[in-house]
C-alpha cells in the first residue's frame, strides 16, 4: 500500500474530454429522432391552418379516413384530456377548436402507412374557415378596441407588463440621447426537424421518444392533454439535432401520442423544413424606444426605456421574455435612475418564445446603441464610455438586486478592445472581401469599422421559479473495476452535457468509468436545457449526488476497515494518505445508488409596480469586438473577426466552452447582417433555407476568443453559465461596426444591403472612429 | 407528391417524340429544381423521361471559333474547363457563384437555364400564382417582394429568372440548340426567354417536348476579359439580389465594344442594350459606366419593397465595369 | 401508386436490387429501405448540405437526387467511410477536434470533407470554407470544421483519397 498507486483519471473538469458521443456522431451512428424506426409503425402528419386568424365552422375528416392506408384521423374532439397545453399559461390548444390565432395552427393529424399516404390524407380534410382580420401589429393590439384574441387575458392582448422604477424616474441629464430600435424575427433554425415516435403501451399508457429540451415539462403537458397520469406517459430522450430554445415548447409530442394511443401501434412524425417554420416558436420581435441621460462626463443619470415584445398567437415563455428585457434591459451598467416599461403582447404572428438569449438579445441591440450614440455625442470613445458606467461586483441591478459575485464588465471591455486588429484585408482575394466567393468586390469601396458590445444575461430559471436539477448516481463493481452510472432526465442537444456529467462524477469519485444513461423520465426532472442552467443545475446535482454516494462509500469502508477514509483518486485512503483499500476492495457486490434533488439559491418575484426584487440567481457577462469590412457601394458586409471576452466562472470543459462561444456569436451574426422570418400580414413568406438565410461557414469569421474564470462562489466549482451571453452581445458589436464604417443609423436588424446602399449614390462612408483607445 | 412514370430516354429522338406526345410529361435532367418542384407540388407531371445520361456531355470547338457546350455537362465541369476559364472567364465565375458544390456536381447546362422563378409565391401552392396558375392573380405584386423584378415586368407577374449562368450566356449571346419532334433549330438566348407579359406561366419560347441539346458560344474574343458579379444577402450559397456580367473592350481609354447582362431584376436574364449603347465609343470612366448604366435603369419600375434594387444595379454595374476596365490598362 | 422501378445500385460497396418507387428520393431510399439513417434529412430541398454523400464518388445532395436515377451507380455514405471499425481521417479529424455539437449536420459535413479533398480543394483555410460552404452547422462549429478538413487534408496527402 503506497500512494504511488494512486493516479487521477483523464477527463476531470477543466479538462476537455471528448464527447462520449462523438464516435458516433462522426460514424452517423448517433440515433436522432428522426432516425427511430419500430416494427409496424405508422407515420403522422399535421393538418394546419393557411391562416393567421379565422373561425373554424366545421372539420370534416371523412374523406380522409376513407383513403387506404389511413388508420386514424383526429381533431380536437378527440382530445381525451384537456385541450390546452403551454409552458406557462395553457392557453394553446393541441388541436384547434373553434378558432385558429396563426398561420400554421394545428387543425387535424392523422395516421397512415406511409409518409405520403399520411399527406394525401390531410389534403382531404374538409375545414370550413371563416377569415378573420389578423391583428399583425403589436403596438396596435395594444390599444384600446383591438380585436381580443384570448378573452381569458385579463390584460386584453397585453400577456405580460413589466415596470421597473428605480430612483427619479423623472431624473433630467444634462446629455440626453433617444433612439427608437426594431429586431426582426429570428428563427432557431437547428437542423434536425421536429421529431419522435410514440408506442402505445400495454398499460394504456405510451411511450415517447422524442427530441426536446426539457422531458419533464413536456411529459407533464402530454399527460394533461391525454387525461392521463403521468407515470402513464414516459419519455426518453431521443438524439437532439440542436434546439437553441426551440424545442422548449411541445411540437409533435401530443399529436403522436394521440395517434398512437387511437391506433394502437407506434406512431412516428417528422416535420419538413417548412413545417418546422411553423412547428415551433420563434425570437421574439421587438420595437424598442430608449432615453438615455448622462453628465458630460459620460456618467449615466438615467435610462427610460419602452419595449414591446411581439408574443403571437400564444404565450409560450414569453412572461419570462419579457421579464428578461425589463430587468436586464439597461445593460451592464450602474444606472441611478431607471423608468423601463415592457410589455409582451399577443397578436396573430407565429408565436413566440425560447430562443437562446432571449430577452436579453433585443434589449442588448438597442442599450448597446444608445451608447454609442450617447458616446458620439459627448465626443467618447465608446469603449470608455462603457467602462466608466460599466457594472462590477456590488453594483446594484435596476431591480434593486445586488450584484453577488464577479461582473468583470470592464475587464472583458479592455480584453477585446486590446486585442491587436487584424490586417487589412488582401484587396486580391475576394474570398477576403464583403461578397465573398462571388467576386463581388474588388476592393473598391470597401471601408472598415470597428465596433463594440457588451452583455447581461441571467443564468437559470428566475422570479421564484422552484428551479431544481435530479441525478441519480451508482456505483457498483463490474468485472473487478469501480463503475459508476449517472441518469438525469437533462437533455443532450449539443451543448455537451453529458460530457460535463461524466466529468463531474470522474472528479467527484476519482472512478474513470462513467456512464451517463440516456436521459428519461425514470429519474426526477432536470429541468429545461436553457436559460445557460444545466452545467449550474444538473452540474451541481449531479455533483451532490456523487458526495452522497462518496460519503456512503466512506462510512462503509470505514466500518469494514475499522479506521476513518476519505476517497482520493478513486482510492480509500487514511487521513495520513496512504491508500487503505480499493474501492472494489470495500464495495465487493453491494451497490451505492445516491438520488438528490438540487436547487441554486432561491430567487424572488418582482413587485408588480417598482420591478424590485432579487429575480435572478447568477448574472453572465460577454463582451465582444467586431470588425468588419463593407462595400458601401453594394452594401455588402463581410465580418473578419470577432473577438469575444467572456467570464464563465469555472471552464469545466475549455473546448465545449469555446464551441458555445463560437455557436452563439454566429447566431448573434445571423440576427445583425441576414436572419429574419419575413412575415406579412401574419403570413410567413420565406419558411426555407433558400429563402431565411443562415450564417454559412464563409460567414463565419476567425473568433479571438479570452476566457475568464472568475468563481462564482455560490455556484458549482464556480461556474457560471455559458451559451447564451455570446449570442447577446455580437449583434450589437457587428452593427456597431457597420455604422462606423457607413454612418449610417442601422435601426433595425438584420441589417441587409438595402439598408447600407439604399440610397440613390454611394453614401459618403464617414471614417471610422479611432481605434487608439483613450485610457 | 403525385404518382408518376420514369423512363430512362433511349436516345434524344424517342425522349423527345414521347414527352410530345404526352402532355404531362417532362423531362428530367439532374432534377435539381424539378425535384423540388415535385414535393413542393409545382410540378405534377406523370411521366418523367430521364434525359441525364444522353451523350451530350462534350464541351467541343466549333468552326467559326465558338465552344459547344451539350446540354448534359455538370456545372461544376463547365466551370473548371481550360477552355472556358481562358475564353469565357465570366461563364466560369457565374457558374461558381451559384448553388453549392453538391449542386453543381449535378446540375446539367441545360437544367440551369430552364430552373424556374424561387419567388416564394410560386413556390407555395395555397397561393395565387399567375405562373403556376394563369389568371389566379400575382400574390407578389402586394405581397412580398424585395427580390423581385424591377425591369420587364408585368402586373401578371413580377418574377425574376434565378439562373446564373443565363445571365452570362445572355451576355455572350449564346445560341440555344433545340431537338423537336420538327426538327431542330436554334434559338438566341436573348429569344429563348420570354418577359412575362400575360402568360407568366411561359417562362421560354419552347415548346413542350422540345429539348436542348446544347449551348453555342459565339467567338468574341473580349470574352477574355469578362467577369461575373453577384450580390446577395449571404455571401455563398444564395440566389442574387442582383447581378452583372460584362465583357468589355477597351482601346486607349475607349470603350470599343461591350456586353453586359443582368440577373436578378427581371423575368428574364437582362441584356443591357441600352448600356451598350452608351458606351460603345465612350471613355472607359466611372462617369460613363454610371451614365450607361442610368440608360439602362431609366426604364426600372420597382416595386413598393424593391426600390433598393435599382441604385444596386447600378452600382454594380459601374463595379464591374470599372474592375475590367482597370485589368485592362496597364 | 407509382410503378415501381428495379434499380441495382451498388451502396458502400455492396450491390443492392430494390423495387423503388419513382418518387423516393435516394435519401429516403438510404433511410427507410436501406436503413442507413446516417444520412440526415435537414431540408429536403437542396438548401442544407446534411444528406450529402458520394455518387460515383462525387458529393451529391441525396435528397435532390431520384433514386431511380442512380441505377448502376456507386453510392458511398457515412457508413461506408470507415473500415473494420477504423475512423476514416476525415471522421477522426472531426471527433479530435469537436468540429460539432449536436452532429446533425456531421455526416453530410464528413462526406463533403471527403469530396472536398479528394476535389483538391482544401489547400487552404479560405478554400476550404468556400468549398464547404454547402454544409450548414447550425451549432457553427464551423471554425472547428475548417481546423479538421485542413488536417485530414494535410494527412490525406491534398488532393489524395
Amino acid at each position: 500500500m503506497s500512494t504511488a498507486t494512486r493516479e487521477t483519471v483523464a477527463g476531470r473538469v477543466g479538462d476537455s474530454a471528448v464527447r462520449p458521443d462523438a464516435a458516433l456522431k462522426v460514424r452517423g451512428e448517433f440515433a436522432y429522432s428522426s432516425d427511430l424506426f419500430a416494427d409496424d409503425m405508422l407515420w403522422g402528419a399535421t393538418l394546419r391552418s393557411p391562416h393567421p386568424h379565422a373561425r373554424i365552422r366545421s372539420i370534416d375528416v371523412t374523406a380522409a379516413l376513407t383513403l387506404p392506408g389511413v388508420y386514424a384521423a383526429l381533431t380536437h374532439a378527440d382530445v381525451p384530456g384537456e385541450n390546452r397545453y403551454g409552458l406557462d399559461h395553457r392557453d394553446q390548444p393541441v388541436l384547434a377548436e373553434d378558432v385558429v390565432r396563426y398561420q400554421g395552427e394545428p387543425v387535424a393529424v392523422v395516421a397512415a402507412d406511409h409518409p405520403e399516404t399520411a399527406r394525401r390524407a390531410l389534403d382531404r380534410i374538409a375545414v370550413d374557415y371563416q377569415v378573420l382580420d389578423p391583428v399583425v401589429d403589436a403596438e396596435l393590439a395594444m390599444a384600446e378596441g383591438a380585436p381580443v384574441l384570448h378573452p381569458e387575458c385579463p390584460g386584453g392582448n397585453v400577456l405580460r407588463h413589466v415596470r421597473i422604477r428605480r430612483g427619479d424616474p423623472e431624473a433630467t441629464a444634462e446629455v440626453v440621447v433617444t433612439g427608437e430600435y426594431r429586431v426582426g424575427m429570428q428563427d432557431q433554425a437547428f437542423l434536425g426537424p421536429e421529431s419522435g415516435l410514440a408506442v402505445p403501451a400495454e398499460d394504456g399508457g405510451v411511450d415517447l421518444h422524442v427530441a426536446t429540451q426539457w422531458l419533464h415539462v413536456d411529459q407533464s403537458q402530454v399527460a394533461h392533454a391525454l387525461g392521463l397520469p403521468p407515470e402513464k406517459v414516459r419519455l426518453t430522450l431521443a438524439g437532439v439535432g440542436g434546439a437553441f430554445g426551440a424545442r422548449e415548447d411541445l411540437s409533435m409530442q401530443v399529436h403522436a401520442c394521440l395517434l398512437a394511443l387511437r391506433t394502437r401501434r407506434p406512431v412516428k412524425m417528422v416535420y419538413g423544413r417548412e413545417e418546422s417554420f411553423f412547428g415551433h416558436v420563434h425570437r421574439h420581435p421587438a420595437l424598442l424606444r430608449y432615453e438615455h441621460g448622462a453628465d458630460r462626463h459620460g456618467r449615466l443619470v438615467s435610462v427610460r426605456a419602452e419595449i414591446v415584445l411581439d408574443g403571437g398567437a400564444y404565450a409560450s415563455s414569453t412572461p419570462a421574455v419579457v421579464a428578461n428585457a425589463a430587468t436586464l434591459g439597461i445593460g451592464p451598467y450602474q444606472v441611478p435612475n431607471v423608468r423601463m416599461d415592457c410589455w409582451g403582447v399577443y397578436t396573430n404572428n407565429p408565436p413566440c418564445g425560447a430562443m437562446r438569449g432571449f430577452g436579453a438579445v433585443q434589449a442588448c441591440f438597442a442599450y448597446e446603441s444608445q451608447m454609442d450614440k450617447l458616446a458620439e455625442r459627448l465626443g467618447m470613445d465608446p469603449v470608455e464610455l462603457r467602462i466608466r458606467n460599466a457594472m462590477r461586483e456590488g453594483s446594484t441591478m435596476p431591480t434593486g438586486q445586488v450584484v453577488d459575485s464577479a461582473a468583470p464588465v470592464a475587464e472583458l471591455l479592455r480584453r477585446v478592445r486590446d486585442k491587436p486588429l487584424p490586417p487589412p484585408a488582401d484587396p486580391t482575394d475576394p474570398r477576403d472581401l464583403p461578397g465573398g466567393v462571388a467576386n463581388t468586390t474588388r476592393g473598391d469601396g470597401v471601408v472598415r469599422g470597428v465596433g463594440y458590445g457588451v452583455g447581461i444575461k441571467n443564468v437559470a430559471f428566475s422570479e421564484g421559479f422552484d428551479d431544481y436539477s435530479t441525478a441519480r448516481v451508482r456505483l457498483e463493481v463490474l468485472g473487478g473495476e469501480p463503475v459508476v452510472s449517472v441518469h438525469t432526465a437533462a437533455v443532450e442537444v449539443g451543448q455537451g452535457l453529458v460530457t460535463v456529467q461524466q466529468q463531474i462524477a470522474r472528479t467527484e469519485l476519482g472512478i474513470a468509468r462513467v456512464t451517463v444513461l440516456p436521459a428519461d423520465t425514470g429519474v426526477g426532472s432536470a429541468g429545461s436545457s436553457s436559460a445557460s442552467r444545466q452545467s449550474y443545475v444538473t452540474g451541481g446535482a449531479v455533483k451532490a449526488a456523487c458526495e452522497r454516494v462518496r460519503d456512503t462509500l466512506c462510512a462503509l469502508a470505514a466500518t469494514r476497515l475499522g479506521r476513518e477514509v476519505g476517497l482520493v483518486d478513486g482510492k480509500l485512503v487514511t487521513a495520513d494518505g496512504a491508500v487503505a483499500a480499493s474501492i472494489a476492495d470495500v464495495l465487493g457486490d453491494e451497490v451505492i445508488e445516491r438520488t438528490v434533488e438540487w436547487r441554486h439559491r432561491p430567487t424572488f418575484p418582482l413587485d408588480p409596480l417598482t420591478g424590485q426584487g432579487n429575480a435572478h440567481t447568477q448574472y453572465a457577462f460577454a463582451a465582444h469586438r467586431a470588425v468588419v469590412d463593407v462595400d458601401v457601394e453594394l452594401g455588402l458586409v463581410k465580418v473578419v473577426e470577432l473577438a469575444c471576452a467572456q467570464d464563465v466562472g469555472r471552464a469545466i470543459n475549455p473546448q465545449a466552452v469555446l464551441g458555445q462561444i463560437h455557436g452563439g456569436s454566429a447566431q448573434g451574426l445571423g440576427l445583425a447582417v441576414m436572419e429574419e422570418i419575413q412575415v406579412v400580414d401574419g403570413t410567413v413568406r420565406n419558411p426555407s433555407f433558400t429563402d431565411y438565410l443562415i450564417p454559412t461557414i464563409v460567414d463565419m469569421p476567425p473568433m479571438v476568443v479570452d476566457v475568464l474564470e472568475l468563481a462564482d462562489p455560490h455556484a458549482p466549482y464556480g461556474l457560471r453559465g455559458v451559451g447564451e451571453p455570446p449570442t447577446i452581445s455580437s449583434t450589437p458589436a457587428i452593427v456597431a461596426a457597420i455604422r462606423a464604417a457607413t454612418g449610417r443609423a442601422l435601426t433595425r436588424v438584420p441589417v441587409r444591403p438595402d439598408d447600407i446602399a439604399l440610397a440613390g449614390s454611394a453614401s459618403r462612408p464617414v471614417p471610422s472612429r479611432p481605434e487608439v483607445p483613450c485610457d | 407528391m403525385i404518382p408518376f412514370d420514369y423512363q430512362r430516354a433511349e436516345d434524344t429522338r424517342s425522349a423527345v417524340a414521347t414527352v410530345t406526345a404526352r402532355p404531362g410529361a417532362a423531362f428530367l435532367g439532374a432534377g435539381t429544381n424539378l425535384v423540388d418542384h415535385l414535393k413542393l407540388g409545382v410540378a405534377a407531371p406523370d411521366l418523367l423521361v430521364d434525359v441525364s445520361h444522353l451523350p451530350f456531355d462534350m464541351i467541343e470547338p466549333l468552326a467559326g471559333g465558338g465552344v459547344r457546350i451539350g446540354a448534359t455537362v455538370r456545372n461544376s465541369d463547365l466551370a473548371v474547363d481550360p477552355v472556358i476559364r481562358q475564353r469565357y472567364p465570366m461563364v466560369s465565375a457565374a457558374l461558381l457563384s451559384g448553388a453549392s458544390g453538391q449542386l453543381r456536381n449535378v446540375a446539367t447546362t441545360a437544367g440551369n437555364l430552364m430552373q424556374r422563378t424561387r419567388c416564394p409565391y410560386f413556390q407555395d401552392v395555397t397561393t395565387p400564382c399567375n405562373k403556376r396558375r394563369p389568371g389566379s392573380g400575382c400574390s407578389a405584386l402586394e405581397g412580398y417582394h424585395r427580390d423581385h423584378a424591377i425591369l420587364g415586368a408585368s402586373r401578371h407577374c413580377v418574377a425574376v429568372h434565378p439562373s446564373d449562368l443565363a445571365v452570362a450566356l445572355t451576355a455572350l449571346g449564346a445560341v440555344v440548340q433545340v431537338e423537336g419532334v420538327k426538327g431542330a433549330r436554334s434559338i438566341p438566348i436573348i429569344d429563348l426567354y420570354r418577359l412575362p407579359d400575360d402568360a407568366p406561366q411561359h417562362d421560354t419560347v419552347l415548346e413542350h417536348g422540345e429539348l436542348i441539346t446544347a449551348v453555342d458560344l459565339p467567338a468574341l474574343p473580349m470574352a477574355t476579359r469578362s467577369t461575373y458579379r453577384k450580390v446577395r444577402d449571404r455571401a455563398s450559397y444564395a440566389f442574387a439580389l442582383v447581378s452583372v456580367a460584362a465583357a468589355v473592350d477597351v482601346e486607349r481609354g475607349t470603350v470599343r465594344d461591350v456586353r453586359v447582362a443582368l440577373g436578378g431584376v427581371a423575368h428574364k436574364p437582362w441584356r443591357a442594350r441600352r448600356a451598350e449603347e452608351a458606351l460603345r465609343g465612350a471613355p472607359a470612366t466611372d462617369d460613363a459606366f454610371r451614365a450607361a448604366a442610368e440608360a439602362e435603369l431609366a426604364g426600372a419600375r420597382p416595386l413598393r419593397d424593391n426600390a433598393f434594387k435599382v441604385p444596386m444595379a447600378r452600382n454594380t454595374i459601374v463595379a464591374t465595369l470599372r474592375e475590367l476596365t482597370r485589368r485592362e490598362e496597364p | 401508386m407509382s410503378n415501381h422501378v428495379a434499380v441495382t445500385v451498388r451502396v458502400n460497396g455492396v450491390d443492392r436490387e430494390i423495387e423503388v418507387d419513382p418518387r423516393a428520393t435516394l435519401t429516403e431510399t438510404l433511410r427507410d429501405r436501406l436503413g442507413l439513417t446516417g444520412t440526415k434529412k435537414g431540408c429536403d430541398r437542396g438548401e442544407c448540405g446534411a444528406c450529402t454523400v458520394l455518387v460515383n464518388g462525387r458529393r451529391v445532395l441525396s435528397c435532390m437526387t431520384l433514386a431511380v436515377t442512380a441505377h448502376g451507380a456507386e453510392v458511398t455514405t457515412v457508413e461506408g467511410l470507415s473500415s473494420g471499425g477504423e475512423l476514416h481521417p476525415v471522421q477522426r479529424a472531426f471527433l479530435e477536434n469537436d468540429a460539432f455539437q449536436c452532429g446533425f449536420c456531421t455526416p453530410g459535413q464528413v462526406m463533403s470533407a471527403v469530396a472536398c479533398i479528394a476535389e483538391g480543394h482544401a489547400t487552404s483555410d479560405d478554400e476550404i470554407r468556400e468549398w464547404m460552404s454547402g454544409n450548414i452547422c447550425r451549432c457553427a462549429a464551423y471554425p472547428q470544421i475548417v481546423a479538421s478538413v485542413a488536417k485530414a487534408a494535410a494527412e490525406l496527402g491534398g488532393a489524395a483519397r
